[in-house]
């Protein structure tokens, strides 16, 4: 009998523990939200804590996943069925996504927020999906532009070049190899977005046909020759990374390359007023740079999609979105925050804003994604020591396209 | 009544017999059942998957295409660049790593003062994680700011830095000292504890009859520690053939393709690009490569052990 009551009595705990697990579980709903920060000192808890006290029914479960196997593992998660619900996300994704159906659309949400008003003019219009509907809420921004040593060209006589031709000439004229090389191109992973201020402003394009034509091709050598035959470009140009190219620039082995104000911080810790930066040049006819985008969304298989809404939109609203920034030292997308900007020195910002007129992002395709995976550094670094021609290079790539 | 005793104890001894028989079954079923669900299943899976079309953001469009990935496959050329490059990996890695903790055995086997903690920092290379390693190495390996060049500079070896990483020539050499300097200490260490097993009194009785050090060590050290070299031998087979964390980070299998291995090659096709079925097609051919490879190995080497 004794027996009967203790494990009648513990059922009843068991099952007032269960109920109370239930209501538990029913108040506060989790939302599952995956980031990529490269920056170590991450503010994502602060940001956690102040929405969490806003909205007390609703739980952040932030994950910052490592950039480099960053879409990697989410393509994987979501088709293994244990998608995040929300996440941050670039533009170049976007078509897989919704070719995948992974994609909530946010367009009514973002009609009926409060903080539309104060998104940066044309963001919405640049981040619309390939079927016109709005996926994406925009979080950041970066342009790349050019970075130079304002000693090293002052010493060289040369003001920061403006077009594809004062650019090999000023190049050529700092290079003294081995120790100083006038360029550092980023040859390896990631490095198809400084290559393309060279090709895509000279007739290449992301379409069948598009790099295949005369002009894209010998756009093309020409960035090859600056590497093979000018000589401007360090030897380690083909397995450069990020790291590579911000590490020899800093060390004074380049003195000029391309990347965004996201690593003007960095730089200005290192080097101080010898930093400066410019757009880049103005290559042919054409003038293009690459709009480094970052944007939020909500996965179609959230079972919290109202929460995970709450979740991103605050963090695009102005004190927000600029404490996010200054953890990711990009440019925040709204007005209120960018008026007292005050994370980067004015010459990055300037650098910026000045190339906002043409830049431009890549096209929205399926091999879009392929082609900044993997595809154009496994194509470029071979054409770059001389296994492919220019031309094999742009039909191999051409290929992928038209697929 | 006797009848029904009889039949009962019959079965008893019956039931008694068969779980006697059993026991060895059962104490080898969770092992058999963890192996078969976390490595049979996934791998009859990758099989059945290399037969699909199989593009993982595509999964409506998926179908069956029976050999077609194997055909395009052969007819791949960077299959057969990373399978070459796959023979130079196994071929030069596992040699290395053999002869240079063969040589730092024999060191650390001889009587000197600190030898203890020389053992133990020997063993540094092999403890350390290999994205560590990578890291590491491409850092020392940089030709702009990395140490290797500067020393070879300072002592005149080379005029200008050497791009180790960046050569296609020699990108995959520069992979392969890395690994070696990685995978050495597991052969010390093994081949440590095979000459430690190797009785004094055959060298007394071989230096007695007048034998060279050079012949004692052919004559005595090598049979002695022959089994530890093909057990060793054949895991790090194994193991290279596979590792691709420290190529993936070193150099993302570049130059182009000049330092795709297979499981790398697979790796790429997988993960980065999501197409599965042609991924688990260089997957399963590699699986089919190697284990020849093995079966071979083991058929002759273990046989010469066995003599």
């Amino acid at each position: 009998m004794g027996f009967f009551k203790t494990f009648a009595a513990g059922l009843a705990v068991a099952a007032t523990f269960a109920a109370s697990m239930a209501i538990g579980s029913a108040q506060a709903e989790t939302v599952r939200f995956w980031y990529h920060f490269d920056n170590p000192a991450n503010p994502m808890s602060e940001l956690v804590a102040k929405f969490e006290k806003a909205n007390p029914g609703i739980k952040i479960d932030a994950e910052n996943v490592p950039w480099n196997s960053y879409y990697d593992n989410l393509y994987t998660a979501l088709i293994g069925g244990n998608a995040p619900d929300a996440a941050m996300v670039k533009l170049f994704a976007q078509p897989r996504l919704v070719e995948m159906g992974a994609l909530e659309p946010l367009g009514a949400r973002i009609d009926a927020w409060p903080g539309k008003a104060d998104l940066l003019d044309n963001l919405l219009e640049l981040n619309k999906g390939p079927d016109g509907k709005q996926y994406y809420l925009p979080i950041q921004y970066v342009v790349l532009y050019l970075y130079y040593r304002t000693d090293l060209l002052a010493a060289a006589g040369l003001k920061p070049p403006t077009t594809c031709e004062e650019f090999r000439d000023a190049a050529i004229k700092l290079t003294k190899a081995p120790e100083t090389y006038g360029f550092g191109l980023r040859g390896g992973k990631g490095g198809w977005d400084q290559w393309g201020a060279f090709v895509f402003s000279q007739g290449g394009a992301l379409k069948p046909g598009g790099l295949t034509n005369p002009q894209a091709v010998a756009a093309n050598q020409w960035v090859i020759d600056l590497f093979r035959k000018d000589k401007v470009i360090p030897p380690s140009a083909p397995n450069d990374g990020f790291q590579e190219i911000i590490g020899a620039f800093k060390a004074g082995k380049t003195a000029m390359t391309i990347h965004h104000i996201g690593s003007s911080k960095d730089l200005v810790a290192a080097l101080g007023d010898k930093v400066s930066a410019v757009p880049v040049p103005k290559c042919g006819d054409g003038h293009w740079t690459s709009y480094g985008d970052e944007s939020l969304a909500v996965f179609s298989t959230s079972p919290s999609k109202d929460a995970a809404w709450k979740w991103i939109s605050f963090l695009a609203e102005g004190q927000n979105n600029v404490a996010f920034n200054s953890a990711t030292g990009q440019m925040t997308v709204t007005k209120s925050g960018a008026k007292d900007w005050k994370l980067h020195e004015r010459r990055f910002v300037d650098a910026t804003v000045d190339s906002l007129p043409f830049a431009h992002v890549l096209p929205q395709n399926a091999a879009t994604s392929e082609f900044v995976n993997t595809a154009w550094q496994t194509a470029m670094q071979r054409a770059l020591t001389g296994q492919i021609t220019s031309q094999q290079m742009m039909e191999e790539l051409n290929a992928l396209v038209a697929q | 009544m006797s009848i029904v005793t009889t039949t009962r104890a019959a079965e008893r001894s019956g039931s008694f017999w068969r779980r006697a028989h059993l026991t060895p079954y059962w104490l080898l079923a969770p092992a058999v059942v963890v192996t078969a669900v976390i490595v049979f299943l996934p791998m009859l899976q990758a099989v059945a998957t290399s037969f699909y079309d199989l593009i993982l953001f595509r999964p409506n469009a998926s179908r069956f295409v029976g050999f077609g990935n194997y055909i395009r496959l052969f007819q791949d050329p960077v299959f057969w660049t990373a399978l070459w490059n796959t023979v130079i990996w196994i071929g030069l890695t596992v040699p290395l790593q053999m002869g240079l903790g063969l040589i730092t055995a024999i060191l650390l086997n001889r009587e000197f003062p600190w030898r203890g903690l020389a053992r133990a920092l020997i063993i540094i290379p092999w403890a350390l994680p290999s994205v560590v390693i990578a890291l590491m190495w491409r850092w020392i390996y940089d030709p702009n700011t990395g140490v290797l060049n500067d020393l070879l500079i300072y002592l005149s070896v080379v005029q200008g830095a050497v791009p180790w990483l960046a050569d296609p020539h020699l990108a995959l050499y520069a992979v392969i000292a890395t690994l070696t300097w990685q995978g050495f200490p597991f052969f010390a260490v093994m081949i440590l504890a095979g000459l430690q097993g190797i009785p004094k009194s055959q060298y007394e009785a071989a230096s007695l009859d007048g034998a060279s050090p050079w012949r004692q060590f052919l004559h005595i050290t090598l049979p002695g520690i022959m089994p530890v070299l093909a057990t060793a031998g054949l895991l790090r087979v194994i193991w290279v053939a596979n590792s691709m964390d420290v190529i993936f980070v070193m150099t993302g299998g570049g130059p182009g393709y000049s330092t795709h291995t297979l499981p790398l090659y697979a790796f790429i096709k997988a993960r980065q690009n999501l197409d599965f079925g042609y991924g688990t097609a260089i997957a399963v051919t590699f699986t089919i490569l190697l284990g020849s490879f093995v079966a071979v190995y083991l058929a002759r080497t273990m046989r010469e052990v066995e003599k």
